[in-house]
């Protein structure tokens, strides 16, 4: 054996490669901006030759889209599941799906960063891939509601615009680590347009 | 509608207004100017020229008033939060005294008119300044803030023994916010008012329950 490396293939190489770009500009632009963030800085923070970058990405444009929408589908597919695993109760899934969604701010601050405050003001593509982002939140909860048939149509417009501005908020002051912590007010906010759903929400949080 | 007046000219001439009156003028007009072209073209668009030109004002007048583009918008954007706010407090005081859901009621109806007749001023509010970039989103942010101030000036009669969290305030008014922005970018700002009864419903629920918020919106 000339080498103790072990043996990678070549797709888990070059897809660990686009995963450490994506990582990278995330942490970059949470740290300083879209703006301010550059190639260079960006191929040095992941360790990649440039040429991998353009080789993977248009440009940096590409990359930072490319990295959004992956966490928004993330983010959409954990609260999901949660919802999923939760079983019928609607009021206990959108809980459980608000928990799984406060949980991921937590564990990815940088990403949801990225995300939920970048991705507004980075570029027209951008801001799209947010608002679409918001719409399918709006359309989860939807589905999710309790018996919402009297309801206006805007109710989880504003429900998931008011819990987004509180993460907002939340990671703006640099403490999207501390998200899980507003499990009770927001649940009790996300539920309060429903009728026949306790106003005082017992969440019995874990830790 | 305030940013048509501000466009008017003043005679030509000898006028015998003040200095200082025209500059104040020159300078509402400029940022009319800016607001209508943000609403009309997008941001890019909007140059200096353009305007200096819907407000009458020449190119050298403008560097007189703002350094650079970026510092219009953010003196049209603080002047537009500046008019909202002057109109939700006028609305908080007029139903001074009147029950709580009744403040709201005309506090929320305030708001929808404005940005009804406004269009451009809620384009400004509520989606540019957003997208703006961190200087901007720093005053939509206060704004929205000072908004959620107001509110708690006003005393929600808490349903039994429960009382509204901390971030239940902060989450209806960026909640509202958010839920406009939409619809304006939806190109329904005109009809913006159609959507009081469900806002009022949706402030009401939340301190109140969704049957009791029910029962007062549906009595008028």
């Amino acid at each position: 054996m000339s080498s103790t490396r072990p043996e990678l293939s070549r797709e888990f190489v070059a897809g660990h490669k686009r995963r450490r770009m994506m990582d990278a500009i995330a942490e970059l632009t949470a740290e300083q901006g879209y703006e301010a963030t550059k190639i260079a800085d960006i191929v040095r923070r992941a360790a990649v030759a440039r040429k991998t970058l353009y080789d993977n990405f248009d440009g940096k444009e590409d990359l930072f889209l490319s990295a959004v929408s992956a966490t928004m589908t993330e983010m959409r597919v954990v609260v999901e599941e949660a919802c999923e695993r939760s079983g019928a109760d609607p009021e206990a899934g959108i809980v459980a799906g608000l928990e799984a969604l406060l949980d991921f701010v937590a564990e990815h601050p940088s990403a949801s960063r990225m995300c939920m405050v970048e991705a507004i003001s980075a570029t027209p593509s951008s801001a799209r891939l947010y608002d679409a982002g918001v719409h399918d939140f709006v359309e989860l909860l939807q589905k999710s509601a309790p018996d919402r048939a009297e309801l206006p149509e805007t109710i989880e417009e504003s429900l998931v615009g008011g819990v987004a501005w509180i993460l907002q908020l939340q990671i703006r002051k640099g403490d999207a680590e501390r998200a899980p912590e507003l499990l009770t007010e927001l649940s009790q906010f996300l539920l309060s347009p429903y009728p026949g759903v306790g106003k005082v929400v017992n969440t019995g949080r874990r830790k | 509608m305030d940013a048509d007046r501000g466009i008017e000219r003043l005679p030509r001439g000898r006028h015998g207004l003040s200095p200082e009156f025209v500059a104040q003028n020159q300078r509402r007009r400029l940022i009319s100017g800016l607001t209508q072209g943000l609403y009309e073209v997008g941001y890019q668009k909007t140059t200096v020229s353009l305007i200096g030109r819907r407000a009458a004002v020449s190119k050298s007048d403008f560097y007189k008033h703002f350094g650079s583009k970026d510092d219009c918008f953010v003196a049209a954007y603080d002047a537009a939060i500046e008019r909202i706010r002057g109109q939700l407090v006028a609305a908080c005081e007029k139903a001074d005294g009147k029950a709580w859901s009744q403040q709201m009621s005309e506090t929320i109806e305030a708001l929808l008119k404005l940005f009804a007749t406004e269009p451009a001023l809620a384009s400004m509010v509520l989606v540019e300044g957003l997208r703006a970039g961190r200087g901007v989103y720093d005053r939509y942010q206060a704004a929205i803030e000072s908004f959620v101030e107001l509110m708690r000036q006003t005393e929600p009669p808490s349903a039994e023994g429960t009382e509204a969290p901390e971030a239940t305030d902060e989450a209806i008014v960026g909640g509202i916010a958010a839920m406009l922005g939409r619809r304006v970018l939806a190109g329904e700002t005109e009809q913006l008012t159609e959507l009081f009864p469900e806002i009022l419903e949706f402030v009401l629920g939340a301190y109140l329950g969704a049957e009791e918020a029910r029962r007062i919106v549906s009595a008028g």
